[in-house]
């Protein structure tokens, strides 16, 4: 049974997020682009037309939208601005690991209100000194009477410090290396916390990327998601899903090179004629479509392994891995197609570049993807 | 009271179309629903936000596809949908006969439909519909509302701005300025699934198109291309100034 058409519903919502690209992220990317700031007007519209946090399952309050209705929305942020979408993203991640590794009771208590007002959530997993190898963590936490005791520096943590609630992974015991790794609910609110904003990056500068500081912060023991030794499981099991939206991101920042460079082959002439007219920039252009229609294709297949419930680690990393390269690629030809102009902020094009950088290393390098994968095959 | 709102569906603005054996060609455009329509769903859902006890029924008369531009009006949040399914083309008199039988039939109070169509400039279909009733009809609304079962608003007329009330049953035109559609929610998107959705077909309406269109020409609009250079601005504001005067007469 291959089906490759969208449900009426699903229809609806390609439209909606579509719309939402068009009339709220585009008009302000390049501004927070270049103010680097979080464009939080956009947090308040996701919520209110329902595009934020829509992982959140319904015993929550949560929609519980499937991971193909993610793959479908993020498609169309992204081709807006993959740094304002990945603002959105990154909370789908913070809830993430609640609705893999918490309970029903869990669930409740710390995603449904993240519904009731605009909330992001967030991930905190690499730090200073470790990032693929994570279970050598640094973080501390240890159990004093009915309360865990955070201590320690988490990196690279996007929406770091105005999330309402972070995932902290942190290890009771270091030598026991990823057996001692937890993973514990740790609310805005929770006093001894800091951060601080990472400034200067290449690109996805309209999302708040931080550095966050625990010092002895304090939370109540019941908000560890499964047990100790659980951590490093439940970061792994999140990121087997969540790599799956930023490669759809990835497609949709192809899509937007592709249509873009359409555009401006169209319109710019040389040698008195469109360049579109010449094979060299043909080449790129037909390039650029087989990437967006293979990588979705991709993205759509891990999604659908992960909503049918079956193994999907392995086609999580090839789409991930895969559609990032592929939206790199697309994005550097953008540019070529536009010349010079492609250098300059006056197109969108140079963005998508600097944007997509970061794709290939979130999440997972695009190293560790095929680690995983490689080990998924010798497995066999 | 009962408020029925028209629905077509309308290639997207962005959206490229071609024309293939004289007609024009919709295969692989992203269609939407038409403004002029989002802007009567729109002003629905208010009147009926302002207090008005109202059942929305959306209405479209045409192919399959317009399925989708319906349940867009159900996630935006009407209550129920009507399609009489057709490939046949309508042209607005024959199509006007539709519409006024379901306002019959189904009791409708008000009849929302935009003054004119992204793909159809015809504007006659309200005031056909209008006609057929014997209704009163108010075009090009900016402002509606409902009060003890009569309409109050504004619309333009040649002239200027008129305010005026009018007696229920009515038609109203819908025009850019009305209000500002709202997004369908994604909460709302789901929901929507659940609502009703009829299918009639055209032959239960005994209506058949008066008009056939025979060809179509798309006009294409080419960029002159032309570059003032601004090193001196004074000169090149002065050639600005002489180009728009002179040659394309838009200022005296």
């Amino acid at each position: 049974m291959i089906d490759f058409s969208l449900t009426d519903e699903q229809k609806q919502l390609q439209q909606l997020a579509r719309d939402f690209a068009r009339n709220e992220i585009i008009p302000i990317a390049t501004e927070y682009d270049q103010k680097e700031e979080l464009p939080w007007q956009v947090v308040e519209k996701a919520h209110e037309v329902g595009l934020l946090n829509t992982s959140v399952p319904e015993h929550a309050g949560g929609l519980g939208l499937s991971m193909i209705d993610e793959v479908i929305i993020g498609e169309e942020l992204a081709y807006g601005c993959m740094g304002i979408y990945t603002i959105l993203m990154a909370s789908e991640l913070g809830i993430t690991p609640v609705v893999v590794g918490g309970t029903e009771e869990q669930h409740k208590r710390f995603l449904a209100p993240l519904l009731d007002k605009p909330s992001l959530a967030a991930f905190a997993l690499s730090e200073p000194n470790n990032g693929s190898d994570a279970a050598a963590m640094n973080t501390t936490a240890v159990l004093d009477g009915d309360e865990w005791v955070i201590n320690g520096t988490k990196m690279w943590i996007s929406n770091g410090g105005v999330a309402e609630i972070t995932v902290v992974f942190a290890t009771v015991d270091k030598s026991l290396g990823h057996r001692g790794t937890v993973a514990i609910v740790v609310p805005k609110d929770a006093p001894g916390q800091s951060y601080n904003k990472i400034r200067h990056k290449l690109g996805q500068r309209a999302s708040l990327t931080s550095e966050l500081v625990f010092e002895d912060v304090r939370v109540p023991k019941e908000n560890i998601l499964g047990g100790i030794g659980d951590g490093f499981k439940i970061a792994m099991k999140t990121l087997d899903k969540t790599r799956i939206p930023v490669a759809a991101g990835s497609v949709g920042i192809a899509r937007r090179a592709l249509d873009e460079s359409l555009r401006y082959a169209r319109e710019r002439a040389a040698f008195g004629r469109p360049i579109s007219e010449f094979q060299a920039i043909q080449f790129k252009l037909a390039e650029m479509s087989m990437g967006v229609e293979t990588g979705r294709l991709m993205a759509l297949k891990a999604a659908w392994l992960v909503d049918q419930g079956l193994p999907h680690s392995a086609e999580s990393a090839i789409a991930k891995a895969y559609c990032s390269e592929m939206a790199f690629d697309a994005s550097n030809e953008a540019i070529q197609v536009h010349g010079g102009y492609g250098y300059v902020g006056e197109y969108p094009v140079e963005k998508l570049l600097r944007d997509v950088k970061l794709n290939q290393i979130y999440e997972g390098t695009n190293e560790i993807q095929r680690v995983v994968i490689a080990r998924q095959l010798l497995k066999k | 009271m009962k408020i029925l709102t028209l629905i077509r569906q309308v290639p997207d603005a962005e959206a490229r179309v071609r024309v293939t054996n004289g007609a024009v060609d919709l295969e692989g455009a992203t269609l939407v629903m038409d403004g002029m329509d989002e802007y009567g769903v729109e002003q629905a859902l208010r009147l009926r936000e302002g207090g008005a006890d109202a059942e929305i029924v959306a209405l479209a008369v045409g192919p399959r596809r317009n399925e989708d531009a319906l349940r867009t009006a159900l996630a935006m949040g009407a209550d129920r949908a009507v399609h009489v399914e057709t490939d046949a083309v309508l042209d607005p008199i024959s199509l006007s006969k539709v519409v006024a039988r379901i306002a019959q039939t189904e009791g409708i109070d008000l009849v929302l439909v935009g003054g004119q169509q992204a793909d159809w400039d015809s504007q006659a279909l309200g005031a056909a519909t209008a006609e057929r009733l014997g209704w009163p009809q108010l075009t090009w609304t900016n402002g509606l509302q409902v009060q003890d079962g009569a309409l109050t608003g504004r619309h333009d007329v040649d002239e200027g701005n008129e305010t005026f009330t009018a007696t229920l049953p009515a038609v109203v035109t819908t025009q850019q300025g009305l209000n500002e559609p709202r997004y369908p929610t994604l909460p709302n998107i789901m929901k929507a699934k659940k609502k009703e959705l009829r299918k009639d077909t055209l032959d239960q309406y005994g209506v058949t198109p008066l008009v056939r269109v025979v060809g179509a020409e798309i006009q294409a609009r080419a960029r002159m291309n032309r570059v003032i250079d601004g090193k001196d601005p004074q000169a090149a504001a002065a050639q600005l100034l002489e180009l728009l005067r002179n040659e394309a007469k838009v200022i005296a």
